[in-house]
C-alpha cells in the first residue's frame, strides 16, 4: 500500500545521537537514513550542527520533534516553526514531525509528552492546529502516537480512533510507533492488535521501534534496550497491513555502540522480506 | 483556527500544576491552585483520571510527576558535573529541584534551562568556602554550555594584526568572539576543575580572586585562567573600547609598567588569535558554513 503523499520507504534507519557522531563521520556506516531530534539542533551553532551538516550530505535525514505541542491550548509558536523550517531546509529533511500530545501550557514547557482527553472537542481543536501548522510549513506533519500512562475520564473515544480521525480530518501523516502501541495498550489494558486494526495505513509513512521498561504494573517508554518479541510481532502485523514503511530504531538511554544499533534495526529486514543489510551511504 | 475548548485549557493547566508539584502528584491534586481549576478532582480524582487494573489514578499521574523532575535534573547533572561533586549528590539534586520549581522551562529547547542556576546558588547556598567554590564552578560550567551553543565570529588572524598600522591601532576596536565568556571569580575555581576533572585529588581552596576565560575554538570548548591585565584587556575589548583605551586599562593591572606590558602584548595577541578568541567587528557575526573551518575574512 502506498502512502497518500508517495513519501519514500527510506529503509532501515536509526536515531542520530551525540555518542555516535565520531563513529558515523569516521566509518560512514551502512544505514539507510537517520532521524534527528529537531530540538537538539535548534538554538545552537555548536558541534552537533557541524556533525549534522556532514551527515546530511551523505544520508537522508528525517526531523522528529518533541516540543511542537500540537495539542496545547497555548498559541502556536510561529517563531519555533520558522526555526524548524530553517533546519529542514539546511538538512534537506525528507519529512518532519512530532507527537500527538501537548508538552506544556501557560508558557511553561514540561518537556514531556502529555495526552489529551480523546473527545470530539479536543479532536476539532487539534485538527485545526495541525492544519494551521501544515499550511505554515507547507508540508504534511508526520505525527506519532505517544506512549501514554493515564486515561482521562472525559475521553469519549479510544486513542486509536482519535488518531485515525486526526489523520483523515487534518490530512497529516502518521508515524506509527509500535513500541508505543504496546506500552500504551499495556498501561490501559487494551488489545494492541485491535488498536492496529483502526489505523489508516495510507497515512502511515514511518514506523518506530524501541525498547521499554516493564515495571509490572505499567510500562515506561525508556528507549533503553532491545525491541522485545511482542513488539516485533506488532511490527510484522503493521508490515502485513501497510507494506514496507521507513523504519527507525530509537535508543536513547544506555546507548550501545553503533554496530549494536545496526544489528538491532537490521532484524526488521526479516519482516520486510529483505536481507539484513542496509544500503551504503551516498 | 478554532479556539481552544475551555475545558481542555482548564484540564491542561490543572495537569501541569499536578505533575510539576514539588511534593508529588498527590500534593499537587490537593493544592489550592489545582483545586481552583478542578475542584471535583480534589474531591474524587477518578472523575478526572481513570485508574487502570493495576494503578490508581494518583499513581498514573505520579509517573508524569516523577519524570518531570527526573528528566530536568538529569539535564542539569550533565551540565554541572563538578558543581555536583562539590555539593554532593543529595544537596545538588535538592538545589536543582528547587531551581526548577522556581524557574520552570519556558523554551522549546533545553539549552537555557539552567541559565540562572549559578545566580540561584548564589542566593540560596549557605555561607562557606564550599558554597563559594560551588558558585564559581557553576559559573564556569554554565559559561561552557553558553559558548558550546554560541555562534562563532569570523576570527581575527594573526597575519591581519601584523598589517594594522600604528594610527589604526589607536582607534581599532577588536572584539572577543561571541563564543567567549570572561569570569571574575572569588576562588581559583579553574584550577580546582582541572584537578577534579583530571582525576586528581581536589581540595576546596581558600578564597582568592581569579579570572577565567571560557571560549570555543572551532567546535571544542576551552577554559583558561587569566592574569589581571589579560582580563582587563579582554573585558575592555568586550565592552567595545578602542584598543588604545583597552591597553590603558590593562596597564593599571600591570603594575604600571608600560614596557613590561608592551613586551607581553604581542604574545597575548598571537596566542589569542591562534585560539580564535578575537574577531574584527563589522564582519558577518554568524558563521553559516557547512564545514569545520570558519571562512577567512578578507584582508584589510
Amino acid at each position: 500500500m502506498r502512502n497518500r503523499w508517495n513519501l519514500p520507504d527510506l529503509g532501515l534507519g536509526v536515531g542520530l545521537r551525540t555518542k555516535h557522531f565520531r563513529h558515523i563521520t569516521k566509518h560512514w556506516p551502512e544505514v539507510d537514513w537517520f532521524e534527528i531530534l529537531s530540538e537538539n539542533f535548534i538554538d545552537t551553532e555548536g558541534r552537533p550542527l557541524w556533525y549534522l551538516d556532514q551527515i546530511a550530505e551523505r544520508y537522508p535525514i528525517v526531523m522528529h520533534g518533541v516540543c511542537l505541542s500540537v495539542g496545547s491550548t497555548d498559541p502556536i509558536d510561529f517563531g519555533f516553526l520558522d526555526k524548524l523550517r530553517a533546519l529542514a531546509a539546511r538538512v534537506k529533511a525528507v519529512w518532519l514531525g512530532d507527537h500527538i500530545c501537548w508538552t506544556g501550557v501557560a508558557g511553561v514547557n514540561g518537556h514531556d509528552l502529555y495526552p489529551v482527553p480523546y473527545t470530539d472537542a479536543s479532536l476539532r481543536y487539534m485538527v485545526s492546529r495541525v492544519k494551521t501548522i501544515q499550511d505554515y510549513l507547507e508540508r504534511p506533519l508526520v505525527l506519532e502516537n505517544p506512549s501514554t500512562y493515564l486515561t482521562f475520564a472525559a475521553s469519549t473515544m479510544p486513542e486509536e480512533e482519535f488518531i485515525a480521525r486526526l489523520a483523515t480530518e487534518s490530512g497529516c501523516a502518521l508515524l506509527l510507533d509500535v513500541n508505543n502501541v504496546y506500552v500504551t495498550c499495556r498501561n490501559h489494558d487494551l488489545d494492541p492488535t485491535a488498536y492496529l486494526d483502526v489505523i489508516p495505513y495510507e497515512h502511515v509513512v514511518q514506523v518506530h521501534l524501541a525498547g521499554h521498561s516493564d515495571n509490572g504494573t505499567h510500562c515506561i517508554d525508556t528507549h533503553d534496550g532491545h525491541v522485545i518479541d511482542a513488539v516485533w510481532e506488532l511490527y510484522a502485523q503493521v508490515h502485513r497491513k501497510a507494506g514496507a514503511r521507513a523504519t527507525l530504531l530509537e535508543w536513547d538511554a544506555k546507548i550501545p555502540a553503533f554496530p549494536d544499533l545496526q544489528r538491532e534495526v537490521r532484524k526488521a529486514a526479516r519482516f520486510r522480506g529483505q536481507r539484513g543489510r542496509a544500503r551504503a551511504p551516498a | 483556527m478554532s479556539r481552544a475548548p475551555s475545558t481542555l485549557a482548564h484540564l491542561q493547566r490543572w495537569m501541569q500544576i499536578v505533575v510539576t508539584h514539588p511534593s508529588g502528584a498527590g500534593a499537587g491534586i490537593r493544592s489550592s491552585a489545582a483545586n481552583a481549576l478542578l475542584p471535583r478532582a480534589t474531591r474524587n480524582i477518578e472523575t478526572v483520571v481513570m485508574p487502570s487494573r493495576s494503578q490508581s489514578s494518583i499513581d498514573r499521574l505520579g509517573i508524569y510527576a516523577h519524570m518531570y523532575y527526573a528528566r530536568l535534573i538529569e539535564v542539569m547533572t550533565e551540565e554541572y558535573p563538578t558543581t555536583r561533586r562539590i555539593l554532593g549528590d543529595e544537596a545538588f539534586e535538592r538545589s536543582c529541584r528547587r531551581y526548577i520549581e522556581r524557574h520552570p522551562s519556558t523554551e522549546r529547547t533545553l539549552q537555557r534551562l539552567s541559565a540562572g542556576f549559578p545566580a540561584f546558588l548564589t542566593r540560596h547556598l549557605p555561607a562557606g568556602r564550599r558554597s563559594v567554590l560551588a558558585i564559581d564552578v557553576a559559573r564556569i560550567e554554565r559559561a561552557m554550555e553558553d559558548v558550546f551553543d554560541a555562534p562563532l565570529g569570523v576570527p581575527l588572524e594573526h597575519g591581519q594584526v601584523a598589517t594594522i598600522g600604528p594610527e589604526e591601532w589607536v582607534r581599532l576596536r577588536v572584539q572577543p568572539s561571541p563564543a567567549l565568556r570572561l569570569l571574575k571569580l572569588r576562588t581559583p575555581a579553574n584550577d580546582y576543575m582541572n584537578a577534579a576533572r583530571g582525576g586528581r585529588r581536589a581540595r576546596v581552596p581558600r578564597p582568592r580572586s581569579s579570572h577565567v576565560v571560557v571560549y570555543r575554538y572551532r567546535y571544542q570548548v576551552y577554559r583558561r585562567t587569566l592574569d589581571g591585565a589579560q582580563f582587563a584587556l579582554l573585558s575592555a575589548m568586550h565592552d567595545g573600547k578602542p584598543l588604545a583605551a583597552a591597553v590603558r586599562l590593562a596597564l593599571r593591572h600591570s603594575r604600571g609598567e608600560p614596557a613590561r606590558l608592551a613586551a607581553r602584548l604581542g604574545g597575548w595577541f598571537r596566542d589569542w588569535t591562534a585560539a580564535g578568541m578575537l574577531q574584527v567587528p563589522g564582519r558577518p557575526s554568524r558563521y553559516r558554513g557547512r564545514r569545520g573551518s570558519a571562512p577567512r575574512p578578507a584582508r584589510r
